[in-house]
């Protein structure tokens, strides 16, 4: 070998080589924006060498072929940190709408205890007034409805979050079966020698979106497919296999997750946005709930003593003024105010005579004093703003915190594998040179020819 | 290491970021509140609702302080009268006990303390608000009236109501009449009735102790007047003590929730300044390639 065919061989390789890298800066180019996009590069090896007599000359260059530049690990604590900060926004999400049931100030529940407690006070100054006796039944009802309204408030967010799961398992049963066929590409091509990092950066991107809604567990095999499993272990991608999770209804008429054999694993669904909805609606809802519950059933069962301790207006012992159900679970959102309750039947009198406020201190030191649940009622409301207060700040303080690390993880990883223009503009341009270097001694070696094939031919 | 080419993303979210301050800053202005849900400060949202509450109840306390004091008052009034009368009443009487006052003369004092007396009776029954001063707890019926023999019948009871002015202070709003007129020992009604049947066929003896009865009484009356005067001492003293504590409580809420207007102010020229050297930044830096040079 050697010579001018030679030369010109290597001149041809050139150029197939540079136009290569071309097509690749491209294509980079193109998918600049693209969401999920790893930048390719263009590998090209130096040809073997070539023996003429005592020297050996290069070989021109080989296209090797093409990769995806992405670390796989970097992608995989964006993942895990993405399934985490969507579990907090949710969670922040829909504690935002609960805490508004809890003003600390306005018309509230708060506010409600204040003024059926001041009416009650009222009475004292002049216990057989009928339009202060009519003010106490007034705040009274107020007082329950608002115990309902806050109920029926919670319950509501229940029902809505339960629709989120029902979509939220729809979404990661859609992006299981299209991870399953892309690795069922994938393995096609691989086979076929292909380039697969337009199908990795697919299922990278899927990967991605499906930690956004649940938190996954993501292996690794030799041959570069993926199998995924929800947090406990559930199976969700096994190759090009797909495990859908279905839901179910529980008796509190409450969706659950189940998975492909009939399990429930609500409960062990713990990260993503499916995660943070589940979070809130079985753990901090039902909490304030109870406590909601039981405020309304302990306060109301303190107001029915005290009225007992003392007579209507009528001279007779005091009734219930309050009704409740048995149970302390679902007091809030049935109490109410009896119904065979008029304004006489206040029991404002401890003597039996109906100008007494003897009993309106009974009355009134259920404001003052601890109930069964260790405090007063407006502190026990107190308490229920500050815990609502803290699980909303508390899930948008870790939303923030990994926010912030995960940007930091979205600028190494964009660092790493993000399309840079002024990257790829300097490439173009050295390929342009490369290709025009290339094709000059293409037309150098064809004058070469000629001029060679001139003298034979003269 | 490799630079990150895509900042775009950084700027977006930087400008949400500075937009979002923009936007918190604006609101505190706007609101004068630092807190606005409870998420911005469960501590303080808890201690508003504390606070909010004691203001309510501090606003009650106020108005059944006001309500007890003119009751008080009232009956402070009508004691001050019995005062009066059983004063003119005595003076009568030692008159009439003089040995030199005419029979006539007698008869004449003895017309006036039995004006007196129905004077008396009158203040008894004395109302506010439709309340009978001085019947206890009874209510609906007129605290004395008349048995038709010259006496008075009490018709109300013992009972003495309380009102909370305080959490943990009651103020006796009441003395029960039987209990200010009708004293054993010491009967207002009864002594003048006494003082009136002696000036009209009584010794001057009769009418000397009839007189010392009705100074008894005089005196037992100005004590439970004193008890009235100590409500309104009391009652006064209370209403300042809500109203100062008010004034702290409000104070208590600024400082929970609120914001300084100079602090917001500030607070909303720094995310201004920040806003816009955000903006200008990403506007100086977007739209920089190396196509911008090589076009040229």
């Amino acid at each position: 070998m050697g010579g001018l065919n030679a030369s010109l061989s290597v001149a041809s390789q050139g150029l197939q080589a540079q136009e290569a890298a071309i097509s690749v800066t491209t294509n980079n180019i193109a998918n600049a924006n693209t969401p999920g996009y790893s930048r390719e590069i263009v590998n090209l090896s130096e040809g073997v060498a070539v023996g003429q007599g005592d020297t050996a000359l290069g070989g021109g260059v080989t296209l090797q072929g093409f990769s995806s530049v992405r670390d796989q690990l970097l992608a995989l604590r964006i993942q895990q940190q993405t399934s985490q900060q969507s579990s907090a926004d949710a969670q922040t999400s829909a504690l935002n709408e609960v805490q508004n049931l809890f003003p600390s100030s306005g018309s509230g529940l708060g506010t409600d205890f204040s003024a059926f407690f001041s009416s009650i006070s009222a009475l004292s100054a002049n216990p057989a007034n009928a339009a202060t006796r009519q003010s106490v039944l007034s705040s009274a009802q107020n007082l329950a409805s608002e115990f309902n309204s806050i109920s029926n408030g919670l319950s509501s967010q229940q029902t809505s979050l339960s629709q989120q799961v029902t979509s939220s398992v729809a979404q990661i049963n859609q992006l299981s079966s299209q991870i399953a066929t892309l690795n069922n590409q994938l393995t096609q091509l691989t086979a076929q020698g292909e380039n697969v990092g337009t199908i990795q950066d697919q299922i990278q991107q899927d990967e991605l979106s499906l930690s956004q809604l649940t938190n996954i567990s993501i292996t690794h095999t030799n041959s570069g497919i993926d199998s995924i499993t929800t947090g406990n272990g559930t199976s969700l991608v096994l190759g090009n296999q797909s495990f859908a999770l279905h839901t179910t209804t529980d008796s509190n008429g409450l969706t659950q997750v189940a998975d492909s054999s009939g399990n429930t694993i609500t409960a062990s669904i713990t990260g993503g946005s499916l995660g943070g909805v589940i979070q809130t609606r079985d753990t901090d809802l039902p909490s304030l709930q109870t406590q909601l519950d039981t405020l309304a059933h302990q306060f109301a069962t303190a107001i029915n003593s005290a009225q007992a301790q003392g007579y209507n207006q009528n001279g007779t012992a005091g009734t219930a003024l309050f009704t409740i159900p048995s149970t302390v679970s679902g007091s809030a959102a049935l109490i109410s105010v009896s119904s065979s309750v008029t304004t006489a039947s206040i029991a404002a009198s401890s003597d039996g005579s109906s100008g007494s406020n003897g009993n309106v201190a009974n009355l009134s030191a259920v404001a003052t004093t601890a109930l069964a649940l260790g405090s007063t009622p407006s502190n026990a409301y107190a308490s229920l703003v500050d815990q609502v207060g803290n699980y909303a700040a508390n899930a948008t303080a870790e939303s923030t915190a990994i926010g912030t690390s995960l940007a930091q993880l979205n600028q190494q990883q964009s660092s790493e594998s993000g399309v840079s223009i002024d990257q790829e503009s300097t490439n173009l341009i050295q390929y342009q040179q490369a290709y025009e270097a290339a094709a000059k001694v293409i037309s150098t070696i064809s004058t070469l020819f000629t001029a060679t094939l001139s003298i034979v031919g003269g | 290491m490799r630079f990150n080419p895509t900042f775009s993303t950084t700027i977006t979210a930087d400008i949400q970021q500075s937009e979002q301050a923009l936007q918190t800053a604006l609101q505190q202005v706007s609101t004068g509140k630092r807190v606005n849900l409870p998420s911005d400060d469960p501590t303080a949202s808890a201690a508003l609702v504390q606070n909010l509450t004691q203001y309510a109840n501090d606003d009650q306390y106020t108005a059944n302080a006001d309500s007890a004091l003119s009751q008080a008052q009232a009956a402070d009034q009508a004691l001050s009268q019995t005062v009066t009368l059983l004063n003119q009443a005595i003076s009568l009487g030692t008159e009439g006990a003089n040995s030199t006052t005419s029979a006539s003369q007698r008869q004449e004092d003895a017309t006036q303390v039995q004006g007196i007396l129905a004077s008396v009776a009158n203040q008894a029954n004395a109302t506010f608000s439709g309340i009978s001063l001085f019947g206890g707890t009874a209510n609906g019926t007129v605290a004395f009236t008349s048995n038709g023999s010259g006496g008075y019948t009490y018709n109300g009871n013992s009972d003495v109501n309380y009102v909370a002015v305080g959490a943990t202070l009651n103020v006796q709003t009441n003395v029960p009449g039987n209990q200010i007129f009708q004293q054993s020992g010491a009967s207002a009604l009864g002594s003048l009735q006494q003082l009136a049947t002696a000036l009209t066929s009584g010794t001057s003896a009769q009418i000397g102790a009839a007189t010392t009865a009705v100074t008894s009484a005089l005196n037992y009356v100005s004590q439970q007047h004193a008890i009235y005067g100590n409500t309104i001492n009391q009652l006064t003293a209370q209403q300042t003590y809500l109203s100062q504590d008010q004034v702290t409580l409000t104070s208590q809420q600024q400082s929970l929730v609120g914001i300084t207007t100079a602090t917001a102010a500030e607070n909303l020229a720094q995310a201004e300044t920040q806003n816009s050297a955000t903006l200008e930044a990403a506007a100086k830096v977007l739209p920089t390639t190396l196509l911008s040079y090589l076009q040229n």
